[in-house]
């Protein structure tokens, strides 16, 4: 069997177990309903300890050598599907209505955006690794600096090579390609990047060409190439840097959506009876 | 025009074995036996005898208790007693003896501990409590390694004492395989080396000594061979005997591939097709069942201008029997239908056509037979499309075979692929082997691509681990119980020489640390000390290699690309 075919069953598998124990779940929450039982308590309970094991995952990270704690694939199958079913807890628990307390009403958009980022990190995490194998250069993440600055290095000795020959490379290194080097790209750049700002330039140097003498041939060919490498860093850092800033704010939030919901949780224990 | 660049064209005796062979030593080798018997002019003048004495051999003096060689080493050379004795071991001797690794699982709490105990520097070592079975000595420019209290280690009952005059090592020097005893040096003896490519020219040129060798091929290794092939499993005993003295032994490509490979990286791949040395070419009469003994073949097919691959062939596999029962089964004449080539050194076994039909073919079940050749022509006229996928038993297409061939990964049996599709770049796999070797990575998460498949820089733990060929020590050898290939860092005497002959770039000297991070240094010469590093397959570590099970994403995993039905799984 293929890896394929055998990660689409290890899909439908996973979907239909999870699709069965949140039923289980919901069908007890609303049995205890319909006989009158105090269910919050229950579905707070579920939800709490799935917040917890979700959690768990990035203690499982801090301690790879521990091999007793199962591999990363299955803690993340498991954080994915026990993610999924929360939300229809959750659901249950605030009774499909609109939290109205200042805590109640926090900790929900708390649990949101931790599960809107969940499910926003699970489609980059899915759709970004394939649009870095299209891009041809392969680069870590930490070493794009260096690599950037030693770009910029080669095209500043490739341009200074022709500055006293000519003076039109001079003026549109100074001009065009030196701020493409060396200054960081933009914010929009980095939210949505694109290759507009890379294909112009390469346009301006092939009209640039022209302005050349003929001991200067292949002097664009070189800058175009280095202007389409330095574009390529510049999207694997935007794109790298968002599934590792994406996990920063993930795990940041949901160590506060931790810390609040138990406060939700003791409190609710707490006034169990209600004021007296 | 720019007149050319002048170069003296280098020789094959540029790089003596050692360069302290010097004419007395050579006039002393002539004066005994097998080189006094031979015929000098046999040898003519572009590789004389002397020439291969003096460059090609090397004479070393060994102490009592001294490994002379390792039972699992991967060894390139022959040796012949000049004077005293040594002693064979018959049972194979422990790892820490010897100077290997001896890798003992981290128990549960060991594994815990890894979180606090972990240096803060890179490259740490503890060198205070060495416990070892084995002692390690500098003298005349080498490494020597000894076992402590022979007779204790390697009883008188369950050894073999080998006399001046006698010769060693020799099938293992052309047959790249595995020395199959350790030998240490029983008092003091002076013992002559002949490294392989002497070794081949002196068989070529002196009847006596290969027949000699071809002698004890034919009595300790060839009939075991024949009867481990799948084919011939039904074949009596007497039938196996006729076969094994009908059959070549023949060698094909340079044994010292990983020396040229990079170099040869850089040539074209029509004419690197075109430079592998052909065992059997596509149109000629198949004149024998070719069984692979050792190393990879390429089996391609005229395409356009140059050579497809249509797949490859490794150790234990077989050419030419479909072609060979058509013939038989038919009365045709169908030649050889793809080509087969040696991909760096290869070693085979020939068993001519008349010996296949008269022994083989009547005397196997007839389920064995494969099934008959297509008429002629219709291989050639299959569209182009059908020649890019699966054929001949190949599971994968035939550029992912080209790339897996041209870089030879085909040797890899723990490769780490990466799927780039699924990678999200997190280096949880870096951190996990980092944590797990004390703070220190041993692998490069950068590799060569193909498609989304990437092959990181990590061991691979080859089928032909050209690393362990030459080291001084013994430090790296084969785990015989898991195919690990490992390190002990304990007897690695930082030479290098694993790390230059890897030819993947696999293995890392570094300098070592003590635990405040200081450099160690040696005491006489004052240099940093080097070790050489590398995967481990983190075979101290329960429950396999950290970098697998920290993938969260199913994208990387350790996988034996020698293995069809492993690439079928992940490429198919």
């Amino acid at each position: 069997m293929t890896r394929q075919r055998q990660l689409k069953i290890r899909l439908i598998c996973s979907l239909a177990l999870t699709s069965v124990v949140t039923a289980c779940l919901v069908g007890l929450i609303l049995w205890q309903r319909a006989n009158l039982q105090n269910a919050t308590y229950t579905s707070g309970a579920i939800l709490l300890a799935c917040l917890f094991f979700l959690a768990g995952y990035s203690l499982r990270k801090k301690i790879p050598f521990a091999s007793f704690a199962g591999p990363s694939r299955f803690w993340m199958q498991l954080h994915i599907y026990v993610g999924l079913s929360t939300f229809l807890i959750f659901a249950v628990h605030i009774g499909f209505r609109i939290p109205d307390g200042i805590l109640e009403s926090t900790l929900a958009i708390l649990y949101l955006i931790v599960a809107s980022s969940g499910i926003y990190g699970l489609y980059i995490t899915r759709t970004i690794p394939k649009k870095l194998t299209h891009v041809n250069d392969e680069v870590i993440y930490e070493q794009i600096p260096v690599i950037r600055q030693q770009l910029a290095a080669q095209v500043h000795a490739l341009a200074s090579s022709a500055f006293g020959k000519s003076e039109t490379i001079a003026r549109f290194y100074v001009n065009r390609l030196s701020p493409f080097f060396e200054k960081p790209r933009a914010l929009a750049y980095i939210i949505r990047p694109t290759t507009r700002e890379s294909r112009k330039l390469q346009n301006e140097i092939n009209q640039l060409d022209r302005y050349l003498t003929s001991d200067q041939a292949g002097l664009s060919e070189k800058l175009i190439s280095m202007v389409q490498r330095k574009d390529n860093l510049d999207y694997h850092q935007a794109m790298q840097g968002r599934l590792k800033y994406w996990l920063f704010i993930h795990i940041g939030l949901t160590y506060s959506l931790l810390i609040i919901g138990v406060v939700h949780g003791v409190m609710a224990l707490a006034f169990h009876g209600g004021m007296r | 025009m720019n007149s050319p660049l002048k170069l003296e064209k280098p020789q094959r005796w540029d790089t003596p074995f050692d360069e302290r062979m010097d004419d007395r030593a050579v006039n002393e080798l002539l004066q005994i036996d097998p080189f006094a018997s031979m015929d000098e002019q046999a040898f003519g003048t572009n590789v004389p005898l002397r020439g291969l004495l003096k460059n090609d051999c090397r004479i070393t003096n060994y102490q009592d208790g001294e490994i002379v060689i390792r039972e699992g080493d991967y060894g390139n050379s022959a040796f012949l007693i000049l004077s005293g004795e040594l002693l064979v071991s018959l049972d194979s001797l422990p790892a820490n003896i010897l100077g290997r690794a001896t890798p003992k699982k981290k128990n549960f709490f060991q594994t815990l501990a890894q979180g606090w105990t972990n240096s803060k520097h890179s490259e740490v070592r503890n060198y205070s409590d060495q416990n070892s079975d084995c002692r390690i000595s500098n003298a005349e420019d080498r490494a020597r390694i000894f076992i402590q209290d022979v007779p204790r280690v390697i009883t008188a009952d369950r050894s073999e004492t080998l006399q001046t005059g006698e010769f060693f090592g020799e099938l293992a020097a052309l047959t790249r395989s595995p020395r199959t005893a350790t030998v240490v040096s029983k008092g003091n003896a002076r013992v002559l080396e002949v490294r392989w490519q002497g070794l081949r020219d002196l068989m070529k040129r002196d009847s006596a000594l290969k027949n000699h060798i071809d002698q004890i091929y034919r009595e300790f290794s060839l009939k075991s061979h024949l009867r481990e092939t799948d084919l011939l499993q039904s074949l009596s005993e007497d039938q196996i005997e006729k076969i094994a003295a009908e059959t070549c032994l023949e060698t094909f490509g340079n044994f010292d591939w990983q020396v040229q490979f990079k170099a040869a990286q850089k040539k074209d791949i029509r004419q690197r097709i075109h430079d592998e040395p052909v065992i059997a070419e596509r149109g000629e009469y198949p004149n024998g069942l070719i069984l692979i003994r050792n190393g990879f073949c390429r089996l391609s097919r005229p395409y356009g201008n140059g050579h497809q691959t249509i797949s490859y062939l490794g150790k234990g596999e077989t050419f030419g029997f479909r072609e060979l029962a058509h013939n038989w089964q038919t009365g045709q004449q169908r030649n050889w239908s793809l080509s087969l080539r040696a991909v760096g050194y290869v070693d085979i076994l020939r068993i001519p056509t008349f010996a296949v039909e008269q022994f083989v073919f009547p005397n196997i079940p007839s389920s064995k037979l494969p099934a008959l050749l297509p008429a002629a022509g219709t291989i050639s006229a299959r569209s182009s499309d059908q020649q890019k996928k699966k054929r001949r038993g190949s599971p994968v297409n035939s550029d992912l075979l080209e790339f897996l061939m041209d870089h030879r990964f085909i040797n890899g049996t723990q490769a780490m692929m990466i799927d780039m599709n699924r990678c999200t770049r997190c280096d949880d796999c870096v951190r996990a082997c980092a944590s797990t070797h004390d703070n220190n990575p041993r692998f490069v998460r950068q590799g060569k691509q193909h498609d989304n498949f990437m092959i990181a820089g990590a061991c691979m733990h080859c089928v032909d681990p050209v690393c362990m060929i030459g080291c001084p020590t013994g430090a790296i050898g084969r785990d015989q119980n898991t195919g690990y290939v490992t390190i002990n860092d304990n007897t690695c005497i930082g030479c290098s020489t694993c790390a230059n002959s890897c030819p993947y770039q696999n293995i890392r000297m570094v300098n070592v640390r003590d635990s405040k991070g200081n450099p160690m240094v040696d005491t006489h010469s004052g240099e940093p000390i080097a070790k050489a590093t590398k995967c481990d397959l983190c075979s101290d570590q329960q429950g396999g290699p950290a970098c697998q099970r920290a993938c969260p994403h199913d994208a990387l995993y350790r996988i034996d690309l020698s293995d069809s039905e492993q690439l079928e799984k992940w490429f198919g």
